[in-house]
């Protein structure tokens, strides 16, 4: 599977968009672009196959599936992981002739992007690094009183550190992808102990994906109760996950109720108290 | 006469803020001039004087950074409190403007990490990724169209709950109401993403031990299995979640230390992707 300059470059315009911090606003770039089960339907569509795309996509996503920035600290760069690693990891598979939706496939998928993500995190220092000349320009500007000047600056010239850094790097790397893929398939035979780990690796990983949400949510052990309860509605009662998220909205609704009658129970508990005091 | 924000302002403002708010990211200044442009029209709208103007743009070069959705409700806020100065509230100056900005980055940005990225998106996406199984492109449409739709109209909301009723709009997030509301959606995430790691995680292990006749009379992962269904990836993400949370390791360590576990485990024979040509 070959990937054409045209190609590359509608995938490298995506990437100028996607990215954290992005020309596609935080909303539409980041948190939807960005995320890599759309990336995998954009790259699906631009190399014309859309199930290895998604596929890809759903495989990725679950390792980035709680990609928090806080204070703009990154452990992996977005634009990397949709659109070089999927379009590299679509490659790679059609070069092994796995197919997408086996275990192997998504494993495979997982250690490629992982790998891609984590490297491109230089792509976000990069361009965060180039916009300090930008504000530069932009601080100028305000001494000046020349206001109508901060569009240009916040929304217009960081469209060239984009270019050096999500455009350039993405046409390059879906150029180059291929013949690197092909490189490392004949160094490294599929039942040799370095592919074997490859892809022992691409299955363990989605597991810090989940565990970095899960240090969102648990503080304390009691705290993995409704983790493993939903665990078990889809290990063990094997249902689905609309079906699951209709069933924790339920809960939700239950413990929103209580927590609001014990902030109102001040009130409510001046009420009763006096009845308790007449009997 | 009274000055008053136009409709027209106030939403090129908010659009402003919507679309530009870290398109200009830096480690120094973050969101500080996504904040300027966002103010921008509002105070050409409020102040005909150029020394005015350059009063009233200067208390918004304060460094800036917070959860930009959930943000958005200090935005409207300060959209209230300009409209207040350009009045003459004699209590409305560059210090009550931006003590309060700075007061309210960090529990915002706290709230909102943990609400929107850490909850909200995680949740549709886990949906989204049930509607894709086998390929198909639904989930990822599911996913585009609501979360936008959830985040334009959500944060159009706050940024006019700001406006509006100032100070009062925070209390909704910080006050009581807020902290049933955290706890319910977190309760609501954990199951969620419980189901997700149980439909989409998968960690197995090829361990046989042979008799003398060489037929496997132990296959670790069925026994494991008839423990608690998918025993093996439940613990092992316990264990990621213990090294981050109990031990602060950072996420790479982990994946570097998963790394070497999966040589190990390899090498071994415990872990075997059984790949074939």
């Amino acid at each position: 599977m070959e990937i054409s300059w045209i190609q590359a470059a509608i995938l490298g315009l995506f990437a100028c968009l996607a990215s954290m911090p992005g020309l596609g606003g935080t909303s539409i770039g980041n948190y939807t672009l960005g995320r890599p089960l759309i990336g995998g339907l954009v790259c699906g569509i631009v190399l014309g196959d859309l199930r290895a795309g998604i596929l890809v996509g759903c495989a990725m996503q679950i390792v980035y599936i709680a990609l928090v920035t806080p204070g703009g600290t990154v452990s992996a760069d977005v634009r990397a992981v949709s659109y070089i690693g999927i379009p590299l990891a679509m490659v790679a598979l059609k070069s092994y002739g796995l197919d997408a939706d086996t275990t192997e496939g998504s494993a495979l998928a997982t250690s490629f992007g992982t790998m891609v993500g984590t490297l491109g995190t230089v792509l976000f220092y990069g361009t965060a690094t180039i916009n300090l000349a930008w504000q530069h320009i932009g601080w100028k500007a305000v001494e000046k009183r020349q206001y109508k000047k901060l569009y240009l600056v916040d929304m217009g010239l960081p469209w060239i550190s984009h270019l050096a850094c999500s455009f350039i790097p993405t046409l390059v790397m879906c150029k180059l992808g291929a013949s690197v893929v092909d490189a490392i398939k004949t160094a490294l035979p599929m039942d040799g102990i370095a592919m074997k780990t490859l892809f022992t690796v691409g299955a363990l990983l989605p597991c810090v994906g989940i565990a970095i949400l899960l240090k969102q949510i648990v503080k304390s052990a009691a705290d993995f109760i409704p983790f493993l309860f939903g665990f078990v509605l889809a290990a063990s009662l094997g249902i689905n996950l609309v079906s699951a998220t209709v069933v924790a909205g339920m809960f939700a609704i239950i413990i929103y109720r209580i927590k609001m009658l014990s902030v109102r129970k001040p009130e409510l508990a001046g009420g009763i108290d006096d009845e308790e005091e007449e009997i | 006469m009274e000055k008053k924000l136009s409709k027209k302002a106030l939403l090129k403002s908010f659009h402003n803020w919507y679309y530009g708010h870290l398109t200009c990211f830096s480690q120094e200044h973050m969101q500080t001039f996504g904040y300027l442009c966002a103010m921008l029209p509002l105070v050409e709208e409020l102040y005909q004087d150029e020394d005015e103007k350059a009063n009233a743009m200067n208390t918004y070069t304060a460094f800036f950074n917070t959860e930009p959705q959930l943000g958005t409700v200090i935005v409207g806020m300060t959209a209230g409190l300009e409209e207040a100065r350009a009045n003459g509230a004699d209590d409305v100056d560059d210090e009550t403007i931006n003590s309060l900005r700075a007061g309210l980055m960090g529990p915002v940005a706290g709230i909102g990490d943990s609400l929107v990225v850490g909850t909200v998106i995680p949740i549709l996406l886990g949906i989204a990724l049930g509607m894709s199984t086998g390929g198909s492109p639904l989930g990822a449409i599911f996913y585009i169209i609501v979360w936008n739709l959830f985040a334009y109209f959500g944060m159009r909301f706050l940024y006019f709950k700001g406006y509006r009723l100032g100070g009062k709009a925070v209390d909704f997030l910080i006050g009581a109401q807020g902290e049933a509301l955290r706890e319910s959606v977190s309760t609501l995430g954990g199951i969620v993403i419980g189901a997700v790691a149980a439909t989409w995680v998968s960690v197995k292990t090829s361990l046989q031990l042979f008799n003398e006749e060489g037929e496997a009379y132990l296959t670790l992962q069925d026994k494991l299995d008839e423990v608690f269904p998918g025993l093996l990836t439940a613990v092992v993400i316990v264990v990621c979640w213990f090294l981050m949370a109990k031990k602060k390791m950072s996420p790479i360590k982990v994946m570097l230390l998963l790394v070497v576990v999966a040589l190990v485990g390899v090498l071994v024979g415990f872990f075997d992707p059984q790949l074939v040509y």
